[in-house]
């Protein structure tokens, strides 16, 4: 093909479905999974517990909480319900099972800094990311009107994504990156895909992780005061 | 009391009683015949409005939907359609398709069309028979190469497939205007049943030299996107139509998007897809009636270029 002929395509041209088909993927979800989406909500309730914790075994137990989500977001929405009507989300549930899986052996082996947060900033980071987190799954439901298409973490991958990536800021720096780049890889197809279906109030979803793992390259927690 | 019945009316009274897709096309529009265009090669004759599926059957395993596109798909066969064109390249659209065609029981109501679609040149025949499979039928009547890919490879063995009796016609598409003179270069040498591409009102590139290339070689054209993948209708939706609309045969701009292609003496078929029945229905109101003229056409593409 010509640079001529690739000019001539828009965004547009390379989807293959409409927005209904795609919304409706929250919808058929939702009714399959019932009425295990309490997993999703406990499994919410226990990162903000162990993110206001904030101690070694918080952070490994938030790292298997998070891989969990992925896996389950991986292997459900993007491969059974996604992947057939949009191949690349096949190969991307396959990248979510292998980011779940490189969570695990993190949380297991990756030796943890204590790091310097007071108990009134645990508290405000656990509570916050439980709000934003609660809250972000309705913005499909206004852009749907139907309550059917909540999009759970852990369930639907934009909000495990979004809701993972602030955690993931727990890495040292100098590993974060490789835990940051799925984040980042899915934020920009999820966008591209919205934007071309016309779907425009989701798109904060990917935003809000694209901002965050932008900030996540860069942010640096402050290690522990050694007392005396 | 006399009582008069649109054909719609019509149509959806039969559609209750589960009678019409046994009498369909003789029933699909009482008192009128479909327009159709003989195939050049064989003389066998084609509705002149078949359907796509890109984007529209594409609905993986959401039976709602399966169901849904299945209404659409039982509305185009009672209204005496029978060219469906489909492509690996469409995600889920061939199972979608193959489950609709098993639930109406219409195997041998669809004049079934599909495409190659692999870069590798030796895969033709694996293709075809998966897409086979996916179907539920024992030989595609026409089988297409998709956008010119790995053309001259697949071109040989549907030759061959054509000869042994695997495929009934092939042919080979294009859309969007793209690689008009390739396509003409194969279309001066193979024997080739079928082109493909996009024609409609606005995109008329076609007319300045594949059309009557494909008059002159005896090749049927089906022509793609003859709503510019919907664009026309978001575009000329909300304007009225012309006052001399009726004469040329034209009651919505459906049926003046369609009508205006397949007038075109060299075009055999125009594949609108739609994912609703009404929209179906509209569509398929261009099977019947009367065709614009050489000079109306005229008006059509000069009232549509003013608007
Ligand atoms: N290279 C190739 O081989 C190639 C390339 C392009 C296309 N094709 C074939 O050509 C077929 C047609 O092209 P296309 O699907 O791109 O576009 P199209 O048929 O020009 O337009 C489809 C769009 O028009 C809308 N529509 C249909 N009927 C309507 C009506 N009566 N009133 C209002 N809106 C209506 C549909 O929306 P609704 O669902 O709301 O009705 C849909 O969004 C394809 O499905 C495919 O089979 C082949």
């Amino acid at each position: 093909m010509t640079d001529a002929d690739w000019l001539s395509y828009s965004l547009s041209d390379f989807l293959m479905f409409g927005p209904e088909v795609f919304l409706r993927l929250f919808v058929r979800i939702n009714q399959d999974v019932w009425p295990w989406q309490a997993i999703a909500v406990v499994m919410m309730v226990l990162i903000a517990g162990l993110l206001v914790r904030g101690n070694t075994a918080a952070k490994r137990a938030i790292l298997l909480l998070l891989a969990a989500a992925w896996v389950w977001s991986g292997a459900g929405f993007l491969m059974e319900y996604y992947g057939p009507i949009n191949s690349p989300a096949t190969w991307f549930g396959w990248a979510f099972i292998l980011q779940g899986s490189l969570l695990t052996v993190a949380a297991l082996v990756c030796p943890w800094e204590r790091t310097a947060r007071r108990a009134a900033q645990r508290w405000q980071a656990g509570t916050g990311w439980l709000v934003v987190t609660a809250l972000l799954p309705f913005l499909v439901v206004a852009q749907t009107g139907n309550w059917q298409s909540l999009a759970l973490f852990g369930i639907t991958p934009d909000l495990t994504v979004a809701a993972s990536v602030p955690c993931l800021l727990m890495f040292p720096r100098r590993v974060r990156w490789v835990f940051l780049l799925l984040p980042l890889l899915w934020a920009l197809f999820s966008m591209a895909t919205l934007w071309a279906l016309g779907i425009r109030l989701m798109l904060v979803l990917p935003a809000v992780t694209l901002v965050l793992a932008i900030a996540g390259f860069r942010f640096s927690p402050r290690p522990a005061q050694s007392p005396g | 009391m006399a009582i008069r019945w649109s054909r719609r009316q019509f149509l959806a009274a039969l559609a209750a009683t589960g009678l019409s897709l046994r009498v369909p096309a003789l029933m699909a529009a009482p008192g009128q015949k479909a327009i159709t265009r003989a195939i050049p090669s064989s003389g066998e004759s084609l509705p002149v409005i078949g359907m796509g599926t890109w984007r529209t059957f594409n609905v993986g395993g959401d039976e709602q939907l399966v169901a849904e596109r299945t209404r659409v798909l039982k509305t185009f066969f009672e209204w005496g359609g029978t060219l469906v064109d489909s492509s690996p390249m469409y995600g889920s659209a061939d199972d979608v398709m193959g489950e609709a065609l098993d639930s109406l029981d219409a195997h041998d109501k669809v004049f079934s069309a599909n495409k190659i679609w692999a870069r590798d040149g030796s895969a033709t025949g694996e293709q075809d028979s998966t897409l086979r499979r996916k179907w539920g039928i024992e030989r595609f009547d026409l089988q297409q190469i998709h956008n010119l890919l790995a053309w001259e490879s697949h071109l040989e063995t549907l030759k061959q497939m054509k000869a042994d009796g695997d495929i009934r016609y092939l042919g080979i598409t294009t859309s969007h205007g793209r690689r008009h003179s390739d396509l003409a270069r194969i279309m001066e040498q193979g024997p080739l049943d079928f082109v493909q591409l996009t024609y409609n009102v606005l995109d008329r590139e076609a007319e300045q030299r594949l059309l009557p290339l494909a008059r002159e070689r005896g090749i049927a054209v089906i022509a793609n996107r003859p709503f510019q993948g919907g664009n026309l209708f978001r575009r000329f939706q909300s304007e009225s139509l012309p006052g001399w609309a009726e004469e040329a045969g034209c009651s919505n701009w459906a049926e003046f998007f369609l009508k205006f292609i397949v007038s075109h003496p060299a075009v055999t078929c125009a594949i609108p897809a739609t994912t609703r029945v009404e929209h179906m229905e509209e569509n398929m109101g261009a099977l019947y009636g009367r065709l614009p003229d050489e000079q109306q056409r005229r008006r059509m593409a000069d009232y549509v270029a003013g608007l």
